[in-house]
């Protein structure tokens, strides 16, 4: 999807980058962390965290504010100090190096962009830290801006620029020193919907034209979903589970993680049969269906997650179809929100595409639906 | 026929309604006010000043005569040592106040805000204390064996500027903290993250930023020391006369009417002159803490970012980066540790200069010796029965009381009324207008006294308590106008605007909507303009008569005469009474700001 949508977005950051600087392009660094615990008096933010990032990666960490993301990315940007754990950088401890000598990119949630210089000096102020020559400085900042499209803004001021701009002079702060790891702190959260997408887009290129290294920070699953190579979701100082963003949104490992990522049915079920790889359960209104038996939970009850667009509607009533009351219905445009009760008085979530000849039920109206094994997660 | 007489009727009846509605109308009682008893006596000085022969005689001979040019250098070189010395101990406090959190902050905060309020000549008087013979300070250096037998450490240009700085410190804290707080938490970050260590990030972020707090700090205490009398009179020698006391020892002789108010009126140009140059640079909202910088980045106004910030600015960091940066980098190689501590050791230092007077002073009230001496030899309270019993005291207390209450009536009556006309009206120059409004502020108060001398000999309120108390209100006005408006731009509009489209008459909308929500401030504003008035001593110099004398009268007579444990009897009930205020109004004020 995400990348269907980039190659409309032209000319693409990789066409936009010289051979030169690509061939320069930095290999991103892997970052290790283990153990790692940081309180704010009896709150703890990290909690033993362990995690592996992989050298070049995009990874997304995906939270409920307070879950300690942000924690997590002060400690890898050094802003905070670890109360016990490690961290690697491509294997070297960086707990005692400052935040200024560990050489990351960092986007800010605010921007952060200086206001008393231009957004050329603003692009300029991570390699002139670095002691870089004048000429060759000049050059780069010719060419991230070039990159991020903002050539006919450099002498601007920030508050000249709109929001979208100035996230874009952010970013290519950050990138400018071609760093191995850029650190994103909600960067996209400010911004409206539209713009949003756009600079996802443009974010996700980048990462592809650079190589480094991203570690982005976010509380909008959709946004993780789109970007990331893969997701680390957390809640209460933890990472609950982490993996591809297919692996997270069909494969969630625990109630937080379904009902966080994306709409879902959590249905209540009793185990009613094993067959080999495929259990039979029913639901309360009676409802027999199969799921895969990946799990090895034997008897009893289980929780089922049946995705709202996996519910089918059939045409009529049948032996394999349960019938719902719909109880509201919005027209969404490309689909169609439908929320329903079960005759056990549960209610159901159902999406689906809108097609020819299709109406809109209404509320009240008897439904008939259905989920085939497949459409199932039976959660641990 | 009648029919269109009628309505013709109602709209001329509307549109005098309208006019008497407008908002603006409510500045007039106290620009009447104001014009009378501050514009006019001011422009009579000027008056008077060239009344000589040729109009320049007076001036001729002030700046002829080497006893006022060497005083007016002299002035000129005390106020600039005292401003850049503020400037230097207050940057490392205000940093220390952001850094810090929780109880720790509040505490500094106090120490700082505490003594912002407390009147210049008790915290002066503390300043003698201290350092005299008999004061803490001698007794520590003869009881380290540095001294054999006690100095004498006052009178002399090094306790001027000691007391002139530690006076006017809170006044720099406070106005680079207010820039220095605006600041964005994650710019400093982002400098960090873009490979900027500590000196740096300083260096090229938080010091451009933090900039026009300082401009703004250091012209306010530079002016304020300008017209500098109680501090230099009581700490200084003879060597040490600054302008302001020439002219108040030029008034007591008759027959130098024109060349006395000469020497005022070039004070005031001077004033003026620096306020005037600084305000072209800063935006004249310095004045009353506002600043044009926060505004534009507000409301991201892209023409006036781009003409009149970019080329100061390239001078400026074309001067930073060949003078400031290199040397800057020989310190980037001490360790990080030494950023730190220099701002703690710094900001302590300043710290226990605002806060250990006073309380040395709080201390030596309960004294139960006959003269000063720290520490006291024993515990007792025959201080506060000396003073609650005599009634040369208590007269004086009550004088001041009854003062400070009809000024502080007058102050925030007009003040208010004015902030609401300055606010809601659509009347153009508002900001000349709040500038004529504030001005009172930076007119030196020996000026503002000699000026309304003759103003109220003519109408023989000398030693009048409305007299004095419409004087006090010179100044109390400025400071009600200030907060109110504050309080005022706070209010959300559209409140006012639901209440009347749900039928609210413009007064009801104000009782119900407008009123509660600056009452707050009002009240802030009262306290202030009623200690104002209290505190104030220079104006009372000029105007009082033998028959009404005022709590800072009396005091000001004795320290002059004897330095006794009464005195500091009264600097701590001073304090108390501040105290009990800044609690009470503390909360307020915070709101305030927050709204502001």
């Amino acid at each position: 999807m995400a990348t269907e949508r980039a190659s409309l977005a032209e000319p693409s950051a990789e066409a936009r980058m010289s051979g030169a600087a690509r061939a320069q392009g930095s290999i991103g660094a892997g970052i290790v962390l283990r153990d790692v615990v940081k309180n704010y008096g009896d709150f703890r933010a990290a909690d033993c965290i362990s995690l592996d990032i992989r050298p070049g990666e995009f990874i997304t960490l995906l939270g409920p504010s307070g879950s300690g993301k942000t924690t997590l990315l002060n400690l890898i940007a050094g802003f905070q100090k670890l109360d016990s754990g490690e961290m690697h950088v491509d294997g070297a401890p960086i707990d005692h190096v400052p935040t200024h000598k560990r050489g990351f990119g960092m986007v800010f949630q605010s921007y952060a962009l200086f206001p008393t210089m231009t957004v050329a000096q603003n692009v300029a102020f991570p390699l002139r830290m670095a002691g870089v020559d004048r000429a060759t400085a000049e050059r780069r900042v010719a060419e991230t801006l070039e990159i991020m499209r903002l050539s006919e803004h450099a002498q601007k001021t920030p508050s000249q620029m709109s929001g979208g701009q100035q996230q874009r002079v952010a970013i290519a702060r950050a990138i400018v020193r071609r760093p191995r790891i850029v650190l994103m702190d909600e960067p996209l959260s400010a911004l409206d919907r539209r713009l949003r997408e756009s600079i996802q887009i443009e974010i996700r290129e980048l990462h592809r034209a650079i190589g480094s290294t991203i570690l982005f920070v976010t509380h909008d699953q959709g946004e993780a979903l789109t970007m990331s190579d893969r997701i680390a979701v957390m809640d209460a100082g933890r990472i609950v589970q982490i993996g591809t963003p297919v692996d997270i949104y069909r494969h969630p490992q625990n109630r937080f993680v379904a009902s966080f990522v994306g709409e879902s049915n959590l249905i209540e079920a009793e185990i009613v049969q094993r067959r080999g790889a495929t259990m039979a359960l029913r639901n309360r209104a009676g409802y027999v269906f199969e799921a895969d038996a990946g799990h090895g939970i034997e008897v009893g009850r289980a929780t089922v997650l049946v995705r709202p667009e996996r519910i089918a509607i059939a045409d009529g009533p049948g032996p394999h179809a349960m019938p719902v009351t719909v109880t509201s219905a919005l027209f969404l445009g490309e689909v169609l929100r439908i929320e329903a009760r079960t005759d056990s008085g549960e209610t159901l979530l159902i999406r689906c595409m809108d097609a020819a000849g299709r109406s809109l039920p209404a509320a009240g109206e008897r439904l008939h639906v259905s989920w085939g094994a497949a459409d199932c997660w039976v959660l641990a | 026929m009648s029919a269109a007489a009628t309505s013709f009727a109602d709209q001329r009846h509307g549109s005098l309604r309208g006019r008497l509605s407008n908002p603006a109308l409510l500045l007039l009682p106290a620009g009447l006010f104001l014009g009378f008893i501050y514009l006019l006596p001011v422009i009579d000085l000027v008056r008077l000043s060239v009344g000589g022969p040729t109009w320049s005689t007076f001036f001729e001979r002030v700046f002829s005569v080497p006893l006022y040019w060497d005083s007016l250098v002299r002035t000129m070189q005390i106020s600039l040592t005292v401003a850049t010395l503020c400037l230097l101990l207050g940057y490392p406090t205000a940093l220390l106040i952001r850094r810090t959190s929780g109880i720790t902050q509040i505490l500094i905060t106090a120490a700082v805000i505490l003594p912002y309020f407390i009147a210049i000549l008790i915290r002066t008087y503390a300043w003698m204390v201290l350092l005299g013979r008999n004061g803490p300070v001698n007794k520590l250096l003869v009881g380290l064996g540095l001294l054999s037998e006690p100095a004498q450490l006052l009178f002399n240009r090094g306790t001027v500027l000691l007391g002139m700085t530690a006076v006017l410190l809170p006044i720099m804290v406070l106005s680079i903290y207010s820039s220095v707080s605006r600041l964005d938490a994650a710019l400093p970050r982002a400098a960090q993250a873009s490979g900027a260590g500590p000196i740096a990030t300083f260096w090229r972020i938080m010091l451009p930023l933090t900039l026009p707090g300082m401009g703004a700090g250091f012209l306010l205490v530079f002016v304020a020391a300008l017209g500098f009398f109680i501090t230099p009179t009581l700490l200084g020698g003879p060597g040490d006369q600054m302008f302001a006391m020439h002219i108040v020892q030029q008034a007591d002789f008759i027959n130098s009417e024109g060349f006395l108010q000469a020497l005022a009126v070039v004070l005031l140009v001077i004033t003026l002159l620096f306020v005037g140059v600084a305000g072209h640079f800063l935006g004249f909202e310095f004045i009353w803490g506002g600043s044009r910088a926060a505004g534009a980045a507000g409301q991201a106004s892209a023409a006036d970012a781009g003409e009149g910030g970019a080329p100061r600015r390239s001078l400026l960091s074309g001067l930073a980066d060949r003078v400031g940066w290199p040397v800057l980098r020989l310190l980037g190689r001490l360790s990080p540790a030494w950023g730190s501590w220099t701002v703690f050791i710094l900001a302590g230092a300043v710290i226990a200069t605002l806060i250990l007077p006073i309380l040395v002073v709080m201390v030596i009230s309960f004294s139960s010796a006959s003269y000063l001496t720290f520490p006291p030899p024993g515990f007792s309270l025959r201080w506060y029965e000396k003073f609650f019993s005599d009634p040369n005291w208590m007269d004086a207390f009550w004088h001041s009381t009854v003062i400070a209450a009809a000024s502080a009536v007058i102050s925030v009556v007009l003040g208010a009324c004015a902030a609401m006309g300055i606010v809601r009206s659509e009347i153009r120059g508002k900001s000349v207008i709040m500038l004529l409004l504030v001005s009172p502020v930076i007119v030196p108060p020996v000026v503002l006294g000699l000026s309304l001398y003759s103003l109220f000999l003519r109408f023989d309120l000398v030693g009048s308590i409305w007299g004095l108390a419409s004087a006090h209100a010179i100044g109390g006005i400025p400071l009600v106008v200030i907060i109110v408006s504050a309080a005022l731009q706070g209010v959300d509009r559209r409140l006012e605007q639901a209440a009347a489209l749900h039928g609210a008459s413009p007064l009801t909308v104000f009782r119900t909507v407008t009123l509660p929500a600056i009452a707050p401030g009002l009240a802030a504003a009262t306290f202030f303009a009623f200690l104002h008035s209290f505190d104030e001593l220079v104006l009372s110099l000029f105007l009082s008569s033998a028959q009404l004398k005022t709590l800072p009268l009396m005091l000001w007579a004795d320290i002059n005469y004897q330095l006794n444990p009464v005195l500091a009897v009264v600097s701590s009930l001073e304090v108390l009474l501040v105290v009990i205020g800044l609690a009470l109004a503390g909360p307020v004020l915070a709101r305030t700001r927050a709204g502001a």
